[in-house]
Formats: structure tokens, C-alpha cells, sequence
């Protein structure tokens, strides 16, 4: 998968710790106009390595498009080492048309949201080539999309500390169209042409310091059309961008796309703005308040003298309200209003009760004043909306947002406002947030440049993934910009070592409060989490317009690809246990993989930190990165091992067996092609469950390893495979192939395998299941990883695996041929391979992962291509048979094939026990 | 009634004519979480000298006092007086009631059941706080009355009794309004109290609270004394009088560097954030004002009131809103508020009518609850008295 194969080309993460690394490189040019805050205690540690690292991201970013502002690459030069990695590209000259880069700048935070542009590498395999020709894709950077895969990044800043913004637009040349570039000068000739799109308040206060230190023109943008076009963005983009919060609790919500207005938007800023949303461009400010998140912060810094909106937060998590506000109880001495409906927690009066008692200011906690107010607030602000809600319900809309920087993700808020909500609509309303809430404004802005190209992109072509350092800093920035790989390794060893009371939860007293702005206290799991906690985390974005909804999902809109629900906490922990226990396994191979050099052992170190650090922060708040399913944790994992350069833990391994199995794939050719029709089919089908046994996910099976060799291991376990199976259709199965009395046989015309691991798996288990079909006049899809994952098979190693099994079989080798996969016999297949083949063919197409399972709603669209006239779809292995998919209904015959190599799983999912197998077959689906 | 120790009765005077001399009673109470409420009568034979006593009262006890003068139909006067007490001060209101032997103005219908125990109607949290209380230093059982339908009466005989009662404020402009009796239902209560209940009222009985608050009277009171300091709820109103709210707000026009933000219809002195400024200034609070303080929370609460007020009376297309609880204390800035707020949201569409009675309709309703009130056919026998004819006491 291209978006995902050169991840390290571009640093998304910056970050600082307690002023260790700062802000001195651009001192050091000694060019700079800008005005650097230089921190109490600056370190010296750092940033003179940075210097030629810092532009990662030019590489790979450079293409033409016919709708975008093209960049000009004349002269383009690879600028300082050669012996880099990713050398920075000069473009001398480049015009400064390109803007990726727009502001919010609000009264308290500056958000920023920024474009990085990647190119999808060329596809250079020959190979490859001759199967897009094959499938009939002839343009593979076809079709409608302008637009070039990419990344979104969000960032925040203080507006207080308006340099250190500053000053990270300037190091990635953000105002120079991202394509930083350390030989640019900030003189330059164009820095005056340069307009950045933004909005909020400061886009006017503050234009003329981005002006006079960047040399960039600001160009103000509505706020309320930023409001609203950033949220229809997002509500439309990014699945379960929505969510519901009571008690704690959070639960993604799904939308409809096609089904969102009219819908209430309420922005919680310094104000409150609500704002009923119509359609794209279409909307009405209805309402709104003053009282809002500068009210709590500025009553709150008036009375708690606390010196941030943070720490007042924070204080209100241990306050008690009680002793501020009056509750309905203390007015009718401990009883309930009950008549209607007034619990004697419900607060009748905010602050009330300091008007009977002859205290002062400071004879109250700070932390008690902080959350009468917090509650006051949010609950106000809660009933305000839902009026206008309630309201606006005669133009029939569905929904209410809310958003802003006054929620921050802060459970208690969050809770008060939904119960305000809940409450005063006796259940009928509920209230939304976003995950993405502080952004709107900016990432409208963002869409107001003409030429985004991003009006047309749907939702499954946004993967966002959470880099190294996420669980610590979410979307804040802390300092500046990591160069390289290096210095984030740095940065992990040190934070951790700093910052081991994060990663371990911090248990806190229980607030103890009763009274929830009118209700009982949440039964808030968040009692002893740090503040925080509950905060959600925005990863980058990345864009891949090459992505595609799998054509033959039944009903993608019900699709759902996790089997096990995460929300339960007794699995997250199982699996998060078993991950972690996993651990020093992965690191070894990993290090091993990478020669074992000190150098791979220390990236091998941060790598198992920074994972770590992930799973703690999931533990701690499972919908921190949005809706977990197991799915995302492993792909987290693999994503989290791309990050340090460790791209294929298991090479060798997966080498040595592939070599073993294809030893003693001809006497198992020989063995199948002795049967008869019906027990051959029998045995290919027991040799793919017993090949499934080879995974070196699986704990028990690592351990089986030592114990026998690949051929020994197999037959013994298809040996002992004694039907019926756990989950059993094969005489189903084997009806639809081979037909009865009173069914003719069916003949699949196009079959795609969605392939496991390497070794035995795929060679003693999945190529003789394809041969059989390429015989039966089948053409056969092999369907693997884009990138690696485990021990899973590649697409780009299949070729090579085929070629070689190719030789022992002139089934294979004809369909290969047909197929394109064995370049180097042929000559000239590439002009006419149709014409040359008389075979059905057997082909190979990347899946568009890097996951051990498989999410269809996003999926390579070479593969959505093959897809079209497949007929049969087999499902193997258990990441995409069983952790995915178990439960996906196709429009075409499915048979699902996997091992169960997991106790729990296999208890939970098919009531059996480990080492059992799943035989699932499912006639198409044709109710949709 | 604005300030303590003052005997002044803005709310002007009312004669009743009572069918019944015989079944009026005497006494009944609202205790609130900030203030009680009282309201008793008084025969028109001793009222003169009761007054006299009164201002000698007043200069002793932190109560308030006003009054409706009332007549019965042989021409007799008699006088519903109203009077408040801080509810942290309840011994001041225990001993006014024994000083005045008002405990045996209770329901005297019953006296013969319960010989000697008086039943005085009471309403609010308070009736059952202070339940003990009452009975062990007065020897009256608090006969608790539902809060909701105190107000509700209270108001509806209000509006329907009490001729020129209701009231538009607009610019420090007073107008009192003509309420058409017939024409009176549905209507929004907004009784602004230490907290804040809006109640849809439908009739005479039948009404049903479909909203409230927390940020009320308590909040104004209790967010200020710590804020500035202010012993009293009507200190810290005088003192907003004299503030200027743009010191400490954020206005539009901060935001936007002077200009309106007029897409959206704000024009740059609207207040974007209660309090926002406080953000941005490396202030403390002592470098504040007290007064411009005061004014910011005054005018924070009062328009958070008349917004929400208005939104549910759209909700439910309730054609007048009435405010009314002792948060308001005819007090001019906030009752602008509140009008400008409502006046605002609705596009100049409904109007915000103040009352002149506004802190006693818990305790009226709970006077009215008397079975035998003789005020219970009210419409008929009263005879309403200008305002501006009769004064403090006749």
C-alpha cells in the first residue's frame, strides 16, 4: 500500500520535553526574522542533527495534477546527503501558490490544520502490470480523484504563545507550501504573495504579526462558515466522528451521510453559538449565549486565581459542589422535590449556598468553586441548546453537536451537558460530540481553499493513525518538530523515563459528589484516572483516494469488520494482555530482523515503549483513538513497528518456511492428485485448516514450533482433524463444487483468496485449494497484505512463492503465465497477454493493509477491480476470518476457513476450544 | 422594597372588599432558600397603629414589608401585608411572628379540632426544613402547600385581581399592561428565586413546570458576595447600578477588533462571553471593580434568564411572559435585561412583563390556599385602587 509504505518519510509528531529540546535552530541560521521565545531552562541537547533532517517529508511529495496548483520541478536537485534515506528535494523553483496550511486562532488556542502531500509510488513491478492489464485497469491513478493521497495533521497552540506556533510553521515551511526546505530563504522573492486562510478572532488581531515575522498575508475567513463547513466535513469523512457520552461512557454513533440535515450545531467557544446546519453552505445562527467557556475561565481565574483553562479543569475534578451550590435538598431539608421531579441532589441555585454562610473566597476550595461552576456552565449551556433544539425540531431536524474548545474532551462537561440534554427532554434528545470538536473552524478554513480537492473524498479513504508520542500529547504541541527517526527515539526514552506517571494511571481521590448540575454523580469510571483522561486523541489523517469500499459487502452500511467488541472491558483487557505478553517475542524478531545491531536493539526498545504507552492510554480510555475493535489494536502494533523502522519483523522467518513448505508442496500435489474428486476436495480443504495452524500471532503455536518440522506439524494435524469440524458446511460446500443427485456442480468463474501467512499456510494450504479451482476453469484472486504484518504473506513476495511452486506443477504454471506472475519466462506478455494464454489465470492483488485483518470498507482498488466479477470470495486465517468477518455477509458465495488458535476466541465465538476449526460456508446474499 | 429597613411599598396599595370578614385568614409563608416570604392580614380597625409598630420594626429587623389595603363589604378596611426575611435570619422572622402574635392568625377554623395547636400554610423548601422549628418556638404546624401551585395561584390571582399588576419595561420605561381576564391563559411564570422555575400555566389549576434554572437569584447573590464582597442582595444590586459591564465582558467588538460581527446579526457592544475578559488581562480580581463586576453577573444572569424564558415560551407558542420572584426587585437594570434579551431573541416579538407583586406569589398562592380565604370568588369582589392614589398606609 503505497500510503502506507513510506510513513517515515514525514515526521508528524513534535514534541518537547519540559524544554529540553526548544526552539534554537532557527536562531542558529541567524537569517531568522523571528522572534523566539527562548524557554527559562533551554537545552543545548539537541537540534544541530535536525538541521539535515528536517525536511522528511519532500521526497515523496511531488506530482502533477491537472485541478491542483502544480508545483514546478524544474530544476529540482536532491539536496545535502546522498547517503540519506529520504533526501530533501530542492525546488528552487517552486511558486508559492500552494497552501496547505490554515489557522482558527481563538481566544485561547490556535488550531492548526495542515496538508502533507505524498505521492502514490510508481508502480514499477512488472508484474504488476501485467495483472492491472489483466483486470482491465488501465490507469491506476485513474478516475475522478484530483487529489493526491496526503496527510492531515492537527496541531495546537496556546494563543498565548503565539511564537511557539510561529515558529513551527517556519520549521516546516508551512507558509512556503509545506515543501520545506532549508536552502529556501524566508526573504524570498514570493513570501509576499503567501495567503494563508484563516479564521476565529485573531485571524484579526493577529495578521499583522504573521505578516511582519512570516511574511504571510492572512485572509479572514467566517467563523460560522468554518464552523459549520469543518463539522459537515467531518460528519461526512470520518467514520464515527460522533459520539454519545453519559456516565462516562462513550459510544460512537454512525451516520448516515445521506441522512444528516438538518442537524444543531452548537459551538462552545469563548461563547456559545448554535447554529442549525441545513445542508453544505446552508445554515442559520439561531441562537446563542454569552455564557460560555470564557465565562468559566474568566469567573474561574477570578476566583480560583488558577493561571490556565487546563488547570481549572483539572481542579474541578476534585471538587465537591456541594458546599457552593444549593441543592434542592438543602432547601427542603434532605427530601426530594419528587412532585416534579427534583431529586434532593438536583442544584436549585448555582452558588446558592454561599449566600448563607459567612465565608469569603478564600475560605472555599478552589476545586469545589471550579466545578459549581464547570456544572453550571455546562449545564446551561445544555439546556440552552436543547431548547433551540426542541425548537428547531419543527424543521425536522435529527441531531445536535457540540463542540468547541470548552469541551476538550472533559468527561464531566461533557456528561453535564447530556444529562442537561437527556433531562429536559425527557430522554428523547441526546447530545453529540465530535472527536475532532476544537478543529471545525480551522479545518474549515482549511476548505475554503478553492482547490483542496477534498469536497469529493468519502470516508473510506481516510485511515487515521495515531504516531508514537499520541498517547502523551494527543494534538498539542509541545516545542518543535522531531527531526528524525533518531530523535524520536530520544524523545521516547527520555519522556518515558519522565513521564512514567502518565503511562501508569494516576489513582485520585474520588471526588464524592452527589449533585451533577441536576443530577446524581455519573458512575463515572473516570474516578481514578488523571484529568485528562476521558480527552480524546486526534490522529493524522491520511488521506488514500486509492481506497475503496469492497464491492461484494452485502450491506456496506451495516458492515461492521470487528467480531469482538472492545467496549466490553474484560475482552480490552484479555487482548491487551495478550498483546502485551507478546511483546518481548515481537522485539526479539524484530531486532533479529534488523541484524541484531545495537542500533536495532535500541529502536527495538522504543518500539515496545511507544506501543506500550498506546496500550496504556487505550486502557485507560478505550475510545481515545475513536472506536476500537481488535482490528485497530493490531494494526496499531504493526503501524507502531513501521514507526521504527522495523518493516518486516519476520522476514526470515517467513523466508526459511516458505523454502520448507515449497520442499514438500510436489509430494502433496502428487498425494491430492491420487483421490478422487470428493476426498481430494475433502483434503485440500482439512490441508488449509491444518496449514492455518502455522501463525506466529498465536502464542500456542510458537510454542508448537519447537516441537516438529512443517511437514511433520501438518500432516499431524490434518491427521488428527476429525469432522465434523467446530463450524462445519463443507458437505455444503462440497454440494455447490461438486454438485449431487439432485444439483449440478457449480463453476465459480472467478474466486478471490484472501490469504494468511507465509510457509505452510499458503503453500501446502491455500495454493493447492487455488489449483484445484484454476482446474475446475476457476480464475483465481490470491488476495494478500499491501505491507507486512507478522508472518503474513505479502503481495509483493507471492509472485516468487508462485513462480517457485510454479515448477512442480503445470496447473500453476500455465495460470501464472496467464496471469502475469511469472515475468521472466515470458518476454513479451505484457503486449498481448490474452492472447497468449489459453489457461484461466491466476492472479495477484495487493488487499491495501498492513493489518493481520482486513476492514472491506477499505480495501485497494485494485482489489475493488478484481472484485467485479468474482463469484466466490474464501476467507482465511483468523484475523480476517474470524477477529473480521466473521459476521460479513457478501453479495457472492463466502466460504470462511480458519484455525482457531486462541482459547478465549473460541469459546466466545464458536463455543469450542483451541484447535478448532471454522467451516463456514455462505450462499450469496441477495437480500440487499 | 429595594432596600432593607425601608418601609416603602412601590407596589402600591389594593382595597378588597372580602364577602366574609369572619373567614379571612391571617397568615401564610413561602420559606425559599434565600427568603421568607409572608404574607398576613390585617383588619383595617388596628392596621394604623400595626404600621406605626411596623416602622419601629423595620428599623430593627432586616425585613420588608409592603402591602395591598382590603375592605370587606360593609366597608370595614382591612390590609394583606407582605414581608420578607432572610432565611439564614429565620429567628428574626420567628420573633417578628410572636411579637405580632401572628401564630394565632393561623386557620382559626380549626382551632376547635386541634385545640391548641394553628395551622399556618406554608410553601417552599423551608415549610419542611423548618417544620420543627416553627412548631417548637411557636407552637404552629406548617401546613405545606405545593410550591408550583402557590406560584401559580398567586400569580393568577395577581393578574386577575390586581389591576395594572403586569408591567412592560422598556428603556427605564414602566407600562403596565391591561390583562384581558378572559384572555389571560396560557401564559409562561418565570419565577426567578434563588433558582429559576418556568411554569406554563393553562388555568386556574392547571399548569406544569417545563423548565428552570439553577443560575438564578441564589447564583447572582451567592457568585457576588464572593466576588466583591457585598453583605447583601441589594448592596450588590446598587453596586451594579454604578458598574460598566465592558470591562470585564467580551464583546463582540474585542473579538473583532472593534467591527460588528453583523452576518449574524451581533453588533460589536453585544457580549460575546460573560467574564471573557478576564481571560486575556493578567488581572486579579482586586484589580477589578467591584461594581463593574456586580453589573457583569447582573446582566450575565438576567439575560441567560430571558433568553431561556424566551426559547420555551416559542416552545410551547406561549404569547406573554411573566417574571416574577424576588431576584427581579423592580430592580431597573436587571428587568431591562431580561427585556432586551427577550426582545432580541424574539425579534421584537414577545415582550417581557414584569409584576409588581413578584416576590410574594408563592406566599400569596399559599394564602389563597385557605379553604375559606373569602378570596376564593377574588375576581368579583375586589375593588382595585389606582396605585399612584393610595399610599403606604391610610
Amino acid at each position: 500500500m503505497d500510503s502506507l509504505g513510506e510513513r517515515e518519510n514525514h515526521q508528524e509528531l513534535n514534541i518537547g520535553i519540559n524544554g529540553n529540546l526548544n526552539i534554537d535552530k532557527l536562531v542558529a541560521d541567524g537569517k531568522s526574522k523571528l522572534n523566539l521565545d527562548t524557554g527559562k531552562d533551554r537545552g543545548s541537547t539537541v537540534l544541530g542533527k535536525e538541521e539535515k533532517d528536517m525536511a522528511p517529508m519532500a521526497g515523496n511529495s511531488i506530482h502533477r495534477s491537472s485541478s491542483r496548483p502544480q508545483l514546478d520541478l524544474s530544476g529540482a536537485a536532491i539536496q545535502g546527503n546522498f547517503e540519506e534515506k529520504d533526501p530533501t528535494i530542492l525546488l528552487p523553483n517552486q511558486s508559492d501558490d500552494i497552501s496547505h496550511l490554515a489557522l482558527d486562532i481563538g481566544g485561547s488556542l490556535i488550531k492548526l490544520v495542515y496538508f502533507s502531500r505524498h505521492e502514490n509510488q510508481p508502480v514499477n513491478d512488472r508484474s504488476r502490470r501485467i495483472i492491472k492489464a489483466r483486470l482491465g485497469i488501465t490507469n491506476f491513478n485513474r478516475r475522478s480523484f484530483p487529489i493526491l493521497g496526503g496527510r492531515l495533521h492537527f496541531v495546537k497552540f496556546e494563543t498565548a504563545k503565539i511564537n511557539e506556533c510561529l515558529d513551527f510553521i517556519y520549521s516546516k515551511q508551512l507558509h512556503r507550501g509545506g515543501m520545506d526546505s532549508r536552502s529556501w530563504q524566508i526573504e524570498g522573492p514570493n513570501t509576499e504573495n503567501t495567503v494563508i486562510k484563516a479564521t476565529g478572532g485573531g485571524a484579526y488581531k493577529f495578521a499583522d504579526l504573521f505578516k511582519e515575522r512570516l511574511g504571510i498575508s492572512i485572509e479572514k475567513e467566517d467563523e460560522m462558515n468554518c464552523l459549520v463547513s469543518g463539522a459537515n466535513f467531518l460528519l461526512k469523512a470520518i467514520r464515527h466522528e460522533a459520539f454519545t457520552h453519559m456516565e462516562g461512557r462513550k459510544e460512537f454513533v454512525q451516520l448516515d451521510s445521506n441522512d444528516l440535515f438538518p442537524y444543531l450545531l452548537v459551538n462552545i467557544g469563548s461563547g456559545v453559538s448554535i447554529i442549525k446546519v441545513d445542508g453544505d453552505g446552508v445554515f442559520e445562527r439561531v441562537s446563542g449565549t454569552n455564557v460560555g467557556g470564557g465565562t468559566y475561565w474568566g469567573l474561574g481565574k477570578l476566583l480560583t486565581k488558577c493561571k490556565s483553562f487546563d488547570e481549572l479543569l483539572e481542579l474541578s475534578q476534585r471538587g465537591d459542589n456541594r458546599t457552593i451550590d444549593m441543592l434542592v435538598g438543602d432547601i427542603y431539608g434532605g427530601m426530594d422535590y419528587s412532585k416534579i421531579g427534583l431529586s434532593a441532589s438536583t442544584i436549585a441555585s448555582s452558588f446558592g449556598k454561599t449566600i448563607s454562610e459567612n465565608k469569603e473566597i478564600e475560605d472555599y476550595r478552589p476545586e469545589d468553586i471550579s466545578l459549581s461552576l464547570l456544572r453550571m456552565i455546562s449545564y446551561n449551556i445544555g439546556q440552552a441548546s436543547l431548547i433551540s433544539y426542541l425548537n428547531a425540531l419543527r424543521f425536522g431536524l435529527k441531531r445536535i453537536f457540540f463542540g468547541g474548545f470548552f469541551i476538550r474532551g472533559h468527561a464531566y462537561t461533557m456528561d453535564t451537558i447530556s444529562f442537561a440534554v437527556h433531562f429536559w427532554s425527557n430522554g428523547q434528545a441526546q447530545a453529540m460530540f465530535l472527536r475532532h470538536e476544537g478543529f471545525l473552524g480551522a479545518l474549515g478554513a482549511f476548505l475554503s481553499y478553492e482547490k483542496h480537492g477534498l469536497d469529493d473524498l468519502l470516508v473510506h479513504q481516510f485511515v487515521e493513525r495515531f504516531p508514537m508520542g499520541a498517547p502523551y500529547i494527543g494534538g498539542n504541541v509541545h516545542g518543535p518538530p522531531l527531526g528524525d527517526l533518531n530523535e524520536k527515539i530520544s524523545w521516547m526514552e527520555k519522556f518515558v523515563l519522565k513521564g512514567t506517571e502518565i503511562t501508569a494511571p494516576v489513582p485520585m481521590l474520588p471526588p464524592g459528589t452527589t449533585g451533577l448540575g441536576g443530577f446524581e454523580v455519573p458512575s463515572s469510571r473516570g474516578d481514578s484516572l488523571r484529568p485528562d483522561a476521558s480527552k480524546l486523541n486526534v490522529g493524522v489523517l491520511h488521506l488514500v483516494p486509492s481506497l475503496e469500499v469492497f464491492p461484494l459487502l452485502a450491506d456496506p452500511k451495516t458492515y461492521e469488520p470487528n467480531t469482538i467488541d472492545l467496549s466490553d472491558p474484560g475482552e480490552l483487557e484479555y487482548w491487551f494482555t495478550v498483546l502485551s505478553d507478546h511483546m518481548p517475542d515481537l522485539v526479539d524478531k524484530a531486532v533479529a530482523s534488523e541484524g541484531g545491531t545495537d542500533d536495532a536493539k535500541r529502536r527495538g526498545d522504543a518500539f515496545a515503549r511507544a506501543f506500550s504507552a498506546h496500550l496504556a492510554r487505550l486502557m485507560e480510555e478505550p475510545a481515545a483513538y475513536g472506536k476500537l475493535g481488535l482490528a485497530n489494536l493490531l494494526e496499531l502494533r504493526e503501524e507502531c513497528l513501521r514507526e521504527f523502522h522495523f518493516h518486516d519483523a519476520y522476514r526470515s522467518i517467513k523466508q526459511r518456511e516458505n523454502e520448507a513448505s515449497l520442499a514438500v508442496l510436489q509430494d502433496l500435489l502428487m498425494e491430492l492428485d491420487s483421490m478422487n474428486e470428493e476426498s481430494r476436495l475433502l483434503t485440500l480443504i482439512e490441508g488449509v485448516l491444518a496449514a492455518n495452524i502455522f501463525d506466529w500471532g498465536s502464542r500456542a503455536c510458537v510454542d508448537l514450533y519447537h516441537k516438529g518440522t512443517i511437514i511433520e506439524i501438518y500432516r499431524m494435524s490434518r491427521d488428527k482433524m476429525q469432522r465434523p469440524w467446530r463450524v462445519d458446511d463443507f458437505d455444503i460446500f462440497k454440494e455447490r463444487m461438486l454438485g449431487s443427485a439432485e444439483k449440478k456442480p457449480h463453476k465459480y468463474n472467478r474466486a478471490l483468496l484472501f490469504v494468511d501467512n507465509s510457509g505452510a499456510d499458503i503453500v501446502l494450504g491455500m495454493l493447492p485449494l487455488a489449483r484445484e479451482l484454476l482446474r475446475r476453469g476457476t480464475e483465481v484472486v490470491l488476495v494478500a497484505n499491501s505491507l507486512p504484518a507478522l508472518n503474513d504473506v505479502t503481495a509483493m513476495e507471492l509472485p516468487e512463492i508462485v513462480a517457485e511452486a510454479a515448477k512442480h506443477c503445470d496447473i500453476l504454471r500455465a495460470a501464472a503465465e496467464a496471469g502475469g506472475l511469472l515475468v521472466d519466462a515470458m518476454i513479451n506478455v505484457q503486449d498481448c497477454p490474452r492472447e497468449r494464454s489459453s489457461s484461466v489465470p491466476l492472479m495477484v492483488v495487493e488487499n491495501g493493509c498492513g493489518s493481520p485483518c482486513i476492514d472491506l470498507r477499505q480495501v485497494s482498488s485494485e482489489l475493488a477491480v478484481a472484485a467485479k466479477d468474482a463469484d466466490l470470495v474464501v476467507l482465511e486465517g483468523m484475523g480476517r476470518s474470524l477477529h473480521t468477518n466473521f459476521n460479513a455477509k457478501f453479495k457472492c458465495d463466502a466460504l470462511k476457513l480458519a484455525m482457531v488458535k486462541n482459547q478465549r476466541l473460541a469459546a466466545k465465538l464458536i463455543n469450542g476450544n483451541i484447535y478448532d476449526c471454522v467451516c463456514r460456508f455462505e450462499a450469496a446474499d441477495n437480500s440487499n | 422594597m429595594e432596600t432593607v429597613g425601608t418601609h416603602v411599598a412601590n407596589s402600591g396599595d389594593t382595597e378588597l372588599k372580602s364577602s366574609d370578614r369572619d373567614h379571612v385568614s391571617h397568615l401564610s409563608l413561602d420559606i425559599g432558600g434565600s427568603l421568607i416570604k409572608m404574607v398576613y392580614f390585617s383588619s383595617g380597625s388596628s392596621s394604623s397603629s400595626e404600621d406605626d409598630d411596623d416602622d419601629d420594626d423595620d428599623e430593627k429587623h432586616n425585613y420588608l414589608k409592603d402591602g395591598i389595603n382590603t375592605s370587606n363589604h360593609d366597608g370595614s378596611r382591612g390590609k394583606l401585608h407582605f414581608l420578607k426575611f432572610e432565611t439564614s435570619k429565620i429567628s428574626e422572622c420567628i420573633n417578628f411572628i410572636s411579637s405580632k402574635h401572628l401564630q394565632h392568625y393561623g386557620d382559626q377554623d380549626d382551632k376547635d379540632l386541634a385545640s391548641d395547636e394553628n395551622i399556618v400554610k406554608a410553601t417552599g423548601g423551608g415549610a419542611f426544613k423548618f417544620a420543627d422549628l416553627f412548631k417548637e418556638k411557636l407552637g404552629i404546624v406548617l401546613d405545606k402547600v405545593d410550591e408550583m401551585s402557590c406560584l401559580v395561584a398567586g400569580a393568577n390571582f395577581l393578574l386577575k385581581a390586581v389591576n395594572h399588576e403586569a408591567f412592560t419595561y422598556t428603556d427605564g420605561q414602566k407600562d403596565y399592561v391591561k390583562i384581558n381576564h378572559k384572555d389571560l391563559y396560557p401564559y409562561l411564570l418565570v419565577n426567578v428565586g434563588s433558582g429559576v422555575s418556568m411554569i406554563k400555566v393553562d388555568g386556574d389549576n392547571d399548569y406544569e413546570r417545563v423548565s428552570g434554572t439553577s443560575v438564578g437569584g441564589g447564583t447572582f447573590w451567592g457568585l457576588g458576595r464572593l466576588l466583591t464582597k457585598c453583605q447583601s442582595f441589594d448592596e450588590l444590586l446598587e453596586l451594579s447600578r454604578q458598574g460598566n459591564n465592558r470591562v470585564i465582558d467580551m464583546l463582540v467588538g474585542d473579538i473583532y477588533g472593534g467591527m460588528d460581527y453583523s452576518k449574524i446579526g451581533l453588533t460589536s457592544t453585544a457580549i460575546a462571553s460573560s467574564f471573557g475578559k478576564a481571560i486575556s488581562e493578567k488581572k486579579e480580581l482586586d484589580d477589578y471593580r467591584p461594581e463593574d463586576v456586580a453589573r457583569s453577573l447582573l446582566r450575565m444572569i438576567s439575560n441567560n434568564i430571558g433568553q431561556i424564558a424566551y426559547l420555551n415560551a416559542l416552545r410551547f407558542g406561549l404569547k406573554r411572559i411573566f417574571f416574577g420572584g424576588f431576584f427581579i426587585r423592580g430592580h431597573a437594570y436587571t428587568m431591562d435585561t431580561i427585556s432586551v434579551a427577550v426582545n432580541f431573541w424574539s425579534k421584537g416579538e414577545a415582550k417581557a412583563l414584569f409584576l409588581r407583586h413578584e416576590g410574594f406569589l408563592g406566599a400569596l398562592g399559599a394564602f389563597m390556599n385557605y379553604e375559606k380565604n373569602g378570596f376564593t370568588d377574588i375576581t368579583h369582589q375586589f375593588m382595585e385602587q389606582s396605585c399612584e392614589k393610595s399610599n403606604l398606609t391610610p
